[in-house]
C-alpha cells in the first residue's frame, strides 16, 4: 500500500500540495480527478522523488520513500508514465521498453518475461518495436509509455493523464488495455490522473478529487458533475 | 612537395592530441550540460604526472618500453583520483545553474589547479621523451617519420571507434544516451543519473589526461599548457558541434591540416589558424559542422 501522510510541496514559497493524505490500497485502481493546475502531475512527480517534500511523508508498505534515492523507485516496482510520453528519441521502441530492465540489471529470463507480457497486453507494440522512439505519433507514444511503465511496475503504476489528447478510438483502445492490465495483474496498484473521468468508469474502484493542491475522497458519480 | 608529407603527419599528430581534449569536453558537455573550463587542467596534470612517473622510471633504470604503460597509468591515475572527486565537490553544484555561473566556478577551479601545479611541479619545463626515442623513426619512400607520431594518430582513431562502440553497444553507453536525452525520465526508469554524471565526467578527465600524457614525449610540459589546451580544445569542440564525437574528430583533423597549410604558405598565421577556422565554420554553421539547434548529442 502506498500512503501519503500530510505531504506538502512548495514551489518558491508557493504551496502546490497542501498537506495531502491518501492511501492507494494494493490491487485497486484509484483515479485522481482535478482541473488543470490542480496538482495532479505534482503529486505523481513527488511520489517518484522528482520533487522534494517540504513536509510530510510518503511510504510504501511502511517503508519511508525519503530513505530511497530518486532512481530507487523503479527498483521498488513503482512504474510511471508521464503526461507527455517522453520517449528516448534515438532508441527504438523496444530499446525504450528495455531501458528499465537494463538500468535495474534484471536477468535475461525476467527481462524476457516482462517484455513478453507487455507485448501480450499490447500486441500493437510488437509491430512498432523497431521504430525509433522519436517517430511515434502522440497516441502510439502514450501506448509505449504505458508499456514502459509496466516493464517497471510490479507494485504500483502511476499514469498521468493517459487519455489526454487521444482520439476517441485510441482512447477506447487504451481503456481496454487498462482493463486487461487490471484483469491480469491483480496485485498491481493503479493511480490514474484525469481532468475528466469519463473513460475510466469501468476499471475504477475509487476516486480522489484534487483541487488547488487539496485532495479529498469523492465518488465517480460526484466527480462527473 | 617532399616537405608536405612530414608536415601532414606533424599536423595530424597534433590534431590527435587536441582531439583527446575536445572529445572529453564534448562528452562532459552533452551529459552534464556543463562547459568545463577546468578541463584543460586535466590535460596538463596528466602531462605532469606522466613526466614525473616517467622520470622516476628512467632514473630507476627501468626499460624505456615501460614508458607506454606509464603514460596510460598516469592518465588513469589522474582520472581515478580527480574525476569522481571534482564532480562530487564542485561540478555537481552547478547542474541546472546558469551557464555564467558554471563557467565562473570551473574557471576558478582552473586557476586553483594552475597554482597547485606550479606549487607541486615548479615553473620550469619538464621533458621525458623515452617513449618517442624507443620507437625510433621509419623511412618510407625516402621520407622519415617519427613512429611515435604515427602511434598518436592511431590512438586517436582507436578512441573515436571505442567511444562509438561504448555508446552504441554497451549498457553504460545506453544509460549515458538515455540521461543525455532525458535525465528525468531516465531517473524514473531506475537509472542512477548521478552515477552516470560521475562516470561520464571521469571518462572526460581520463581522455584529457591521456592527451596530456601522450603530448609529453614530443613537447614536454611547462606552465601554460592547460590554458592552451582548453582554448584549442574548446575551438575544436565548437567547430565539430558541441556534443558530437565524430564532429570533434573531423574538426581536429581540419584544424591540424589548416596549420600545415599555414606553415607551408604563411607561417606567421599558424598559431591563429584554429580560431580562423572556428570563425569561418561558426559563421556558416553556428552549431558547428555536425550540430544543429536540436541535434542529438553524442
Ligand atoms: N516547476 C514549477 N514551478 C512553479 N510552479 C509549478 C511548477 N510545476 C507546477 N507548478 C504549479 O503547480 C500547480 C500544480 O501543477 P500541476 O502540473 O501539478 O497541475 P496538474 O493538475 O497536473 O495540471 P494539468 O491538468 O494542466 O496537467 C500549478 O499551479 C502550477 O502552476
Ligand atoms: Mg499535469
Amino acid at each position: 500500500m502506498l500512503v501519503l501522510h500530510n505531504a506538502r510541496v512548495e514551489f518558491g514559497g508557493h504551496t502546490v500540495l497542501r498537506d495531502v493524505s491518501f492511501e492507494l490500497p494494493q490491487g485497486r485502481t484509484t483515479v485522481m480527478i482535478g482541473r488543470n493546475g490542480a496538482g495532479k502531475t505534482t503529486t505523481l512527480r513527488t511520489i517518484m522523488g522528482l520533487l522534494p517534500l517540504s513536509a510530510g511523508r510518503i511510504t510504501i508498505d511502511g517503508q519511508d520513500l525519503a530513505e530511497v534515492p530518486d532512481h530507487g523507485r523503479a527498483a521498488l516496482g513503482i512504474g510511471y508514465a508521464p503526461e507527455d510520453r517522453r520517449m528516448i528519441p534515438g532508441f527504438t521502441v523496444e530499446e525504450n521498453l528495455l531501458l528499465p530492465t537494463l538500468a535495474l540489471k534484471l536477468d535475461q529470463s525476467t527481462t524476457r518475461e516482462r517484455l513478453g507480457s507487455v507485448y501480450e497486453l499490447m500486441p500493437e507494440l510488437r509491430e512498432l518495436s523497431r521504430r525509433p522512439g522519436g517517430s511515434l505519433s502522440g497516441g502510439q507514444g502514450k501506448m509505449v509509455a504505458l508499456g514502459r511503465a509496466l516493464m517497471v511496475a510490479t507494485r504500483v503504476i502511476l499514469l498521468d493523464e493517459p487519455f489526454q489528447g487521444l482520439a476517441p478510438a485510441l482512447a477506447l483502445n487504451y481503456a481496454r488495455t487498462l482493463a486487461k492490465v487490471r484483469d491480469q495483474r491483480k496485485d498491481l496498484t493503479l493511480l490514474v490522473t484525469e481532468s475528466s473521468p469519463q473513460l475510466l468508469g469501468g476499471v475504477t474502484d475509487r476516486a480522489l478529487q484534487i483541487e488547488r493542491g487539496e485532495v479529498m475522497e469523492t465518488t465517480l458519480a460526484e466527480a462527473r458533475h | 612537395m617532399d616537405i608536405i608529407i612530414p608536415l601532414l603527419v606533424d599536423g595530424l599528430a597534433a590534431a590527435s592530441l587536441i582531439f583527446f581534449i575536445a572529445v572529453g569536453l564534448t562528452l562532459v558537455f552533452s551529459v552534464l550540460r556543463v562547459l568545463n573550463v577546468a578541463h584543460g587542467s586535466f590535460y596538463s596534470i596528466g602531462a605532469y604526472v606522466a613526466v614525473s612517473i616517467g622520470g622516476w622510471a628512467a632514473s630507476a633504470g627501468l626499460s624505456p618500453w615501460l614508458s607506454f604503460p606509464i603514460l596510460l597509468i598516469s592518465a588513469a591515475l589522474v582520472a581515478a583520483l580527480l574525476g569522481p572527486f571534482i564532480e562530487a565537490t564542485f561540478i555537481r553544484y552547478t547542474y541546472g545553474k546558469p551557464e555564467a555561473l558554471q563557467i565562473l566556478v570551473t574557471f576558478a577551479l582552473f586557476l586553483i589547479f594552475e597554482d597547485l601545479q606550479k606549487l607541486v611541479f615548479g615553473v620550469q619545463a619538464h621533458y621525458q621523451d623515452a617513449a618517442m626515442q624507443v620507437l625510433g623513426v621509419s623511412e618510407i619512400g625516402g621520407i622519415i617519420y617519427l613512429n611515435y607520431q604515427l602511434l598518436l594518430i592511431a590512438l586517436a582513431v582507436v578512441v573515436v571507434v571505442s567511444l562509438r562502440l561504448l555508446m552504441r553497444h554497451t549498457r553504460l553507453g545506453k544509460l549515458i544516451l538515455a540521461v543525455v536525452a532525458d535525465p528525468e525520465v531516465s531517473v524514473t526508469l531506475g537509472i542512477n543519473a548521478r552515477q552516470v554524471y560521475s562516470i561520464a565526467f571521469t571518462i572526460g578527465v581520463f581522455l584529457a589526461a591521456l592527451g596530456g600524457a601522450l603530448a609529453t614525449p614530443t613537447s614536454g610540459v611547462a606552465p601554460g599548457l592547460g590554458a592552451e589546451a582548453i582554448v584549442l580544445g574548446f575551438a575544436v569542440a565548437a567547430i565539430g558541434g558541441l556534443g558530437q564525437i565524430e564532429g570533434a574528430a573531423l574538426a581536429a583533423v581540419i584544424v591540424g591540416l589548416s596549420r600545415v597549410i599555414a606553415i607551408y604558405y604563411a607561417p606567421a598565421f599558424e598559431p591563429v589558424m584554429p580560431y580562423l577556422v572556428m570563425l569561418v565554420v561558426l559563421l556558416v554553421r553556428p552549431y558547428g559542422l555536425f550540430g544543429t539547434a536540436q541535434a542529438r548529442r553524442i
